[in-house]
Order: structure tokens, then sequence, then C-alpha cells
């Protein structure tokens, strides 16, 4: 007999309390379900334990109230997880838990069965994204970060209820693909001297992890409750479906995390580039400058973006970004931002002269 | 001697995104897009009206589009690797699905139809080229080459050669007959985006990142000219007619006309630094007969201009 504890009617919106009281009492009732089937004579107990996965092949949808990626109807599926091998060593040694990836799908699928978030576990791993700029954290009576004088690696931390957050100087905030780039940019001290005033840098260090997300939506959130207009906030990517698809991410989420991506969404998040048709232009000015053509994978990851993903839909919120993508296809040609900094002006003087045109 | 041309009659936000390419017949002027739908406009109205629109023809956009020489046939190739046969019975346009199902296995990127719209070529971005029998749906020639992307192919209209341009700086010629290179065509070391036979098969005119304008004797190989003026790369090229002029489009929003004689650009058009994916050359035959084009990229406008009567 399989074990399948039912998911008690906890929502992520639900208090910490009441998670973690939902994660005691799953714990409470697998462990005793196991018990009992072990204590059953071997050719009657089964112990095993069932997870609920959602489908990875459910319909996605922007959801036009939080601009959020979400899963239209996603179909549930059972996982049972039963006992391999004769003992606990052996199971472990058989075991499902051989790459980080797997690990990562089954905390996701217990998550998921007892219907908390994956914080609830006290599973998640340590953010990776950095940030530098006018920001200041205070935690209770401690100022716990403060990123305003550029040590460059400040990492971005894992809010916490009551934190308090303070971007009062803060004029933009650049979002940024690559640490290389990020680095760049902190070290010439641009979040200081930009033309647009004092802003913030932070990278994800490519796709970016789920406390990074969460940080950049709650620090928008903090910004659009103060008094005035919140600073603007822009994505620079490389022109190529990587770089399309991490802005997306920032945006609207991950199909991954579909259920959680109304908590981490960048609803105003603007393109500021790389786009191939500016990189081309600059090609032309500079013989240092050179575009890369695309290769079978960015082919295929491009075709499959606009196949699979609302986002890039034809009646979708993005009519840009698809257009981005069909012009690499159409060019064979991708641009890495690096190229910026071979630029007359270099990378600074061109984020300076985008910003302005997009305010 | 310089040319005038005058703006007849537009087509503003014809598509809602990037116009890719245009085909003309001698009623129709079809255009494809970054959109799902191809749009035909009537070329013989003096108003240019929107007469068929094919919704849905390819939902991830369409980025090539062609005819044969009686309008009766085009082909479609959109991003999906998708392509799509269509024939116009009584001026209306509609798919083809026998011939559409027979190619469903061809994975190609730029096409070329042969002028009596029976066969058709295509070139892959592993640069190989193959041409279909469209009728029975059998591939007839596979020529591989070296790898490189093949971003445009012309059939030439007597059906006796077939040109691509590559990713390398490469031109491939073909002979149809026997499935063999005549001669090699050196010249251009960037990517080569265009390749147009002229009317009469005898010029082949390739362009690309080299921003000049090729010309070639089809019967040698030779190089028997070059087209200069172009300041950005050349993405789109069009014999008129009478294979007296050929038109061009680059990659900064301008067109160009030259002449073939003299090797002189006799007009240039600009209406914007957006790249124009596409212009070809149509004959407009209200009160008499004149040379007229249209023009069409990422400023979703479709523009048709005719030569000033004098």
């Amino acid at each position: 007999m399989a074990l399948l504890a039912r998911p008690s009617l906890v929502t992520v919106s639900d208090p910490v309390t009441v998670q973690a009281a939902s994660v005691r009492a799953y714990i409470d009732n697998t462990l005793t379900g196991l018990l009992h089937e072990l204590s059953l004579p071997p050719s009657e107990g089964h112990p095993s334990i069932t997870l609920r996965r959602r489908s990875n092949t459910a319909t996605y949808a922007i959801n036009h109230r939080n601009g959020a990626l979400e899963a239209l109807h996603s179909e549930i599926l059972d996982r049972t997880y039963s006992w391999p091998g004769k003992s606990a060593y052996e199971a472990w040694r058989f075991s499902y838990f051989k790459s980080q990836n797997v690990v990562d799908t089954v905390v996701d699928d217990l998550a998921y069965t007892i219907g908390v978030e994956r914080a609830a576990l006290n599973v998640e791993a340590a953010g990776k994204g950095l940030i530098t700029g006018p920001f200041t954290l205070r935690r209770g009576s401690q100022v716990v970060m403060d990123a305003r004088f550029s040590s460059q690696d400040n990492l971005i931390p894992r809010l916490q209820e009551d934190d308090e957050i303070d971007i009062a100087g803060t004029r933009w905030i650049l979002i940024i693909e690559k640490e290389a780039v990020f680095h760049r940019l902190a070290r010439d001290n641009y979040h200081m001297t930009a033309l647009a005033g004092q802003g913030l840098l932070i990278t994800g260090k490519g796709y970016p992890d789920l406390c990074t997300r969460a940080f950049i939506h709650h620090i928008i959130c903090t910004a659009s409750s103060g008094n005035g207009r919140p600073p603007p906030i822009y994505a620079l990517v490389d022109g190529d479906p990587d770089g399309i698809s991490i802005m997306s991410m920032y945006k609207y989420g991950s199909m991954a995390h579909s259920h959680e991506n109304s908590r981490f969404v960048v609803p105003n998040l603007q393109y500021l580039g790389l786009r191939v048709s500016d990189a081309i232009k600059d090609s032309e000015l500079s013989e240092n400058i050179s575009l890369l053509a695309l290769t079978p994978r960015d082919r295929h990851k491009i075709v499959s973006m606009l196949q699979n993903s609302p986002i890039w839909a034809a009646d979708g919120p993005e009519p840009e970004w698809r257009a981005e993508l069909q012009r690499l296809l159409m060019l064979n040609l991708k641009a890495e931002i690096e190229i910026l900094y071979e630029r007359e002006g270099g990378l600074k003087g061109w984020i300076d002269q985008k910003m302005f045109r997009q305010v | 001697m310089s040319k005038q041309y005058i703006l007849l009659g537009s087509a503003i936000n014809a598509h809602s995104a990037d116009i890719f390419s245009l085909a003309v017949t001698n009623k129709h002027l079809l255009s494809a897009s970054g959109s799902p739908a191809l749009k035909v406009h009537a070329i013989q109205d003096t108003e240019f009206p929107l007469v068929q629109s094919i919704d849905g023809a390819h939902p991830l956009g369409c980025h090539h589009v062609v005819t044969d020489g009686s309008g009766t046939r085009a082909v479609s190739a959109g991003f999906a690797g998708d392509l799509k046969v269509w024939s116009c019975v009584d001026g209306h346009w509609s798919a083809d699905k026998a011939a559409t199902a027979n190619l469903a296995s061809a994975r190609v990127w730029a096409i070329a139809l042969s002028y009596d719209g029976m066969y058709l070529a295509g070139v892959s971005s592993n640069g190989n080229i193959g041409v279909w029998d469209l009728d029975s749906g059998e591939q007839i020639r596979n020529h591989e080459t070296k790898n490189s992307f093949g971003t445009c192919i012309d059939l030439s209209p007597d059906g006796r050669l077939i040109a691509s341009g590559h990713e390398n700086g490469s031109v491939y010629v073909f002979s149809t007959e026997s499935g063999r290179m005549p001669y090699s065509v050196t010249g251009l070391v960037k990517p080569v985006r265009a390749v147009a036979f002229s009317p009469g098969s005898r010029i082949l005119a390739a362009a690309g990142n080299s921003k000049v304008i090729l010309l070639y004797d089809t019967a040698s190989g030779e190089q028997i000219g070059t087209l200069s003026g172009h300041e950005a790369w050349v993405v789109s090229l069009s014999w008129s007619f009478t294979g007296e002029y050929l038109l061009s489009s680059s990659f900064d929003g301008k067109v160009k006309v030259w002449n073939i004689e003299t090797k002189a650009c006799v007009s240039t058009q600009a209406q914007n630094d957006q790249v124009v994916w596409s212009t070809k050359w149509f004959v407009k035959s209200v009160n008499g007969k004149s040379d007229a084009f249209a023009m069409a990229g990422a400023d979703k406008n479709i523009l048709f201009y005719r030569e000033a009567s004098g």
C-alpha cells in the first residue's frame, strides 16, 4: 500500500508559522505511515512515500493581474518512492540522490505535496546574486548590510520578515546578466557616477536564483509604496537567446517555479539591451567589435522559446522581445555585452545614453 | 543620369511585426513578417488595398515568401522550419495541402520557386542545398556544401542554375541538369545575404555584409561589375523585368536603384534608418506600363514607388 499524505489546505500566502505546522504534520503522518508498513510482516508491508509533482507539460500564460508567468491547468502527477535495497545504507547508495538536480526536484515535490513554500522546509540554497549601490538593510536595530561603498561582493541577502530596506538615494536599478560586467561597472564606480545619478547594480550571475528574484521584487515593492516615482529598472543582457530568456525570468518568472512566480515578478523591467541591431552599428564603426554566428543550439533554443512560452507569442506581452528573437534568426548573429567595452565611450557611455533614451 | 521615383501609396503597419519578405505576381504583393499572417495587397489598384489576410499561416512568424512566374503558386517558410505551399485561384490564395505535406521533411531556411512553379529550391542552416518536385514531393537534388549557414538562394528564370549565398562569404552555383558546379564564384569574403539572377539568366548579382553588389557572368562565372554606394549591409536584391535595373535594400534603411549598363546608382530612397528587409520590382499596368517597386522592413510599413513619367 502506497501512503499518500494528503496535502493540507495551506496556500503560499499563509504565514510562516502555519506553514511550519503543516510541515510538522506531514512529517508526523508520513513517519507514522512508514512505521506502520514496516511493522507488518515483510510480505505485506510496502513502505513507500508518494510525492505529488506538477506536470511539466502544462500550458502557461501571463496572469494579467500580477504580471506573472503561471501554469494554466497543471496536471498533478504522483510519484512513489518505495524502499530500494535491503538496508538504509543500500537505499542511499542506490539512491535517487546522485545529483543536485534530483535533490532539487524532490525538494520541490515535497514542498508541493505538503502545500508550503520551499523556504518552509529550510532547505533553500544560499543566494548567489550580487548588489552594489545606495542600499542599506536594517534588521531590528542593526544595519546588517550597507552596499553604498563598493566592496563589490555584497551577496544579495535572504530577506526576513520585518527587514527594513532603504534605497532612498537610488535613481535607477540595473540588472546585469553577467558577473564580469557587473564587476567592471562596480569597479568603475558606475553606481555612484552614472549620468542618471546614483543607482543599484545587481547581477544574478546568469539565470537568477529565487533569492535574487525575491530580493529585487521586494525592493521594487518598497520603492513603489513610498512617495514619488519609483526608480526605473533596466535589464542589460547579451543579445542572444539566453540573455532574452534570463531577462524574461526576472520579469515574469520561470516555468519551473510557475506556482511561485507572482511573488517574484518585476513588471516594470525595461529592456536596455543589447539588441543585435545596435551591435551591428557599432561593429561597423570599429574593427575590434565582432559579432558571433548563432550555434545550432542557439537557433534551436530561439525556436523553442517562440514555440513554448506565452511571453514571446504573437499576441503576447512582449512584441519587441519576439521581434528581437526573430531578428537574431534572420541575421544568424548574436552579440555579447562585452563588445561594448570596445566602443567609443565604452560600456558606461553606452548605458548613460540608453538610460536617457528610455526615460 | 538619375531617375525620379514617386511614392504611389503605402500600407502603414501592414503587419504587427518586422516585414521580412515580399513576393509579387502580376496582381498581388504577398508579404511575410514576424506575425503569423501572410498579407496580400492588390498592386494594380490605385490604393494598393489589402485583399486577403492568410491568418495563422505561420504561428512563429514567416521569414521567406516566394512566387512562381505565372502568379498561381507561392511557398512560404516559417521560423519553426515549416514550409507551406499556396495556390491562387480566381484571385484568392488558399493552402495546397498535398504539396505542403510533401515538404514536411525539408528543413530549409531560404527558398526559391522555379518560374513554372514546379520545383522548390532551398538552402538550410548547415549549408545543404535541396531541390524538391512539389507535385510528387520527391527530393530531386541534394548538394552538400561546407556547413556554412545558407542565407539566400535563387533559381535562374531559364531553370538551368541554382545559386546560394552563405555566411562564410561563399556563393555556390549548381547546374540543375548535371548537379555539378560549372565554376566557382569568388569575390565576397563577408557573409552573403542576397543572390538574384537577371530575367535573361545571364547575370547573377550577389551582395551582403561587404556592402558592394557584385555582378557575375553566368556563362563563365567571371565577375563583370561592381555596384558600390551602400553604406551598410545589403540584405535584398531584385531585378527589373527588362533586366536594365537592379534594386537593392540595406540594413540602414536605404533602397537603391542601379543602372546595369552604367553601373551607377540612379536613385536612393529612405524613410528612416530601420532595416529594409525586402524590396521587389513589379509592373504597374494602369495607364500604360511602368516600373514600380515595393519596400518593407522593420518599420512594419509597405511603401510603393513608381518611376515618375517624363
